[in-house]
């Protein structure tokens, strides 16, 4: 690749060096169509991957939604018939009712943990690096091994939770954690937050750090208390990060089915039914691919606009 | 004021370590109770002599584990496929990134674009098209097929992710290679890979815990137990034995270790990377 070295590098005078840079630079903007041609060719892979494994399955989706096709059978063209379907059945509309609370009460809940979490890791103090690194940990974890893990520690008879309540004597029955319906949503939401809360405090502690000291220095004399700092400077410094960190989690946060399929499986009575989960039963369950891909295309509309939103952050974030 | 001010801050020190307390309870209790679970005899699981802490440790349920339960194969399947995934993201990557960090070309922007959106649309939305069209090319339970539905969401991170990092590295560097003589690809591998090993790092992180952590493709596409990864198979373990908690704790301790492992080593470049670099910090 490399010519030999070029005699002209090895002087230390500047106008020999500068020669062959003006002429590469010429010799570059020459060559604009051969770089053209390379750049389509470097990025080959890249785009065949987002069109083969994501564009065209999307659009495959959107076809499928519109056929009655079972798992491993050919389906037909049947219209909006499962859409129509779709919106006349309770359980759909249930479906959109707790995917609703599922997403807001995890992500307000993650958002206040993680802020308190990131002030009080802020606070200088003795060990903070390994509390840091130990409250990290959930996150690090695979979702499936947390959810299982909690599903364990609700165990009726032999859970965690049951016998600590026991022996401490704040109960004597045993409580059905995951099948009372009125505990069952608030049972999967506690494990999403924990899990969830250390992306927030990780990256609301990354903003915390990046504001200049001085600020709060100046704001000290100034006689303005904790609590008018916190207002007049921490929040506004931090609502770049604030809103990024929420659109993420609320993408991820709605779409991921791991900790119901887990946990409850929709169950009691559809109380945890969410969208994710529901296209998953529907489609692998029921063995209906194409009723499967309208529940999933039916909730996408809300998720669209954030995934376009969030686009636009990213962009305009990298392009400065 | 100044006396009050430091006065709150006291008060808020002191709330701070009563919190920070609670929290790492909170966090820790349910890895106490998986550790504790897979050191206890069934005896002690189960039923009304439950125990809170294992009497009589004992390392059977790690036995019975490795003995009579395919976890290696899983391990072997996950490590195979996570490996596999990274190094393929790392090459499509790194060209990719480097094609948009520093070539001009017709649709560049509309390219970047593409990949945050990529990267956003969520794999539950994808699955059941994914699933007919790896059973229709006969993907479906392979590791090729699980390796290429994984790079779907690896491969337009680590190209955003780089773009960015390269994007950083001085043009000067590269011009002298250029005028050296040295090719385009040969100033990518020479000069640009070379000054981004941290960014190479975070990204092979990513893919490597993101395909060793996923569920739901794994869960759909394969069957057979010579493809089934560590994350289907913990699940495997609950439909075929109710009574089955000690091996499973033991597995689900384990194979939580590789990504904790690879997260200690990374964390310092994690924060950034999570958020497509969007939090600066």
């Amino acid at each position: 690749m490399t010519s030999g070295v070029d005699p002209a590098l090895l002087y230390p005078d500047e106008r020999a060096v500068a020669t062959p840079v003006l002429r590469a630079r010429r010799r570059l903007s020459l060559t604009r169509r051969h770089e053209a041609r390379l750049a389509y060719a470097l990025l080959l892979p890249v785009l065949l991957v987002i069109l083969g494994l994501v564009a065209y399955p999307f659009v495959s989706a959107v076809y499928l939604s519109l056929q009655n096709k079972p798992v491993g059978a050919r389906g037909h063209f049947v219209g909006l018939a499962n859409y129509v379907e779709l919106f006349r059945d309770e359980v759909f509309f249930q479906t959109v009712r707790n995917t609703i609370v599922y997403t807001t009460v995890g992500v307000s809940l993650k958002f206040v943990l993680g802020l308190t979490m990131a002030l009080i890791l802020d606070q200088k103090r003795r060990f903070n690096n390994v509390f840091r690194m130990l409250l990290f940990i959930p996150w690090a974890v695979p979702v499936v091994i947390a959810a299982l893990n909690w599903r364990w520690i609700f165990d009726d008879l032999s859970g965690f939770l049951n016998n600590f309540l026991i022996t401490v004597g704040l109960t004597r029955d045993i409580i059905s954690w995951l099948a009372d319906p009125r505990l069952a949503m608030g049972c999967v939401i506690a494990v999403v937050v924990w899990q969830g809360t250390p992306f927030y405090t990780m990256t609301f502690l990354a903003g915390l750090q990046a504001i200049p000291h001085e600020l709060y220095e100046a704001a000290e004399i100034d006689g303005a208390s904790v609590v008018r700092q916190f207002v007049h400077i921490t929040v506004p410094r931090l609502r770049t990060i604030f809103l990024t960190t929420v659109m993420l989690s609320t993408i991820w946060t709605a779409t991921n089915l791991q900790f119901v399929l887990i946990l409850t499986r929709g169950g009691p009575a559809n109380r945890t039914e969410i969208f994710p989960h529901l296209a998953y039963v529907t489609a692998l369950g029921a063995r209906r691919l194409g009723m499967g891909a309208a529940v999933s295309l039916a909730f996408f509309p809300l998720l669209v606009i954030l995934i376009i939103l969030l686009t636009r952050r990213m962009l305009s974030q990298t392009d400065d | 004021m100044p006396r009050t001010t430091s006065g709150t801050r006291r008060l808020f020190r002191w709330i701070g370590n009563g919190l920070l307390l609670v929290m790492l309870v909170w966090t820790l209790v349910p890895f106490y109770w998986m550790i504790a679970t897979s050191l206890k005899a069934d005896r002690e699981i189960y039923g009304f002599e439950a125990t809170l802490v294992p009497h009589h440790p004992t390392l059977a349920a790690y036995v019975r584990l490795f003995q009579q339960t395919p976890f290696l194969k899983y391990v072997r399947n996950s490590t195979i496929i996570a490996v596999s995934t990274t190094a393929v993201s790392l090459v499509f990557g790194c060209l990719g990134a480097y094609a948009l960090a520093r070539l001009r070309f017709r649709g560049r922007r509309l390219i970047a674009r593409g990949l945050v959106f990529t990267y956003l649309v969520p794999p539950s939305l994808l699955f059941i098209p994914l699933f007919a069209m790896m059973s229709a090319l006969s993907l479906a339970d392979t590791h090729q097929g699980l390796i290429l539905a994984y790079l779907g969401f690896t491969v337009p991170f680590c190209t955003w992710l780089l773009m960015g990092y390269f994007r950083s590295v001085p043009l000067e560097l590269e011009e002298a290679a250029l005028v050296d003589g040295c090719t385009r690809l040969g100033a990518l591998i020479r000069v640009v890979l070379p000054m981004s090993l941290p960014a190479l790092a975070v990204v092979a992180f990513f893919s490597f815990t993101q395909a060793w952590n996923e569920f739901l493709y794994a869960n759909v596409f394969v069957n057979s137990v010579e493809v089934r990864t560590i994350t289907t198979g913990l699940t495997m373990f609950i439909i075929e034995d109710v009574f089955f908690w000690g091996p499973m704790m033991g597995a689900a301790f384990l194979s939580a270790l590789p990504p904790l492992v690879v997260y200690l080593i990374f964390q310092r470049w994690v924060v950034k990377g999570l958020t497509l670099g969007a939090v600066k910090g």
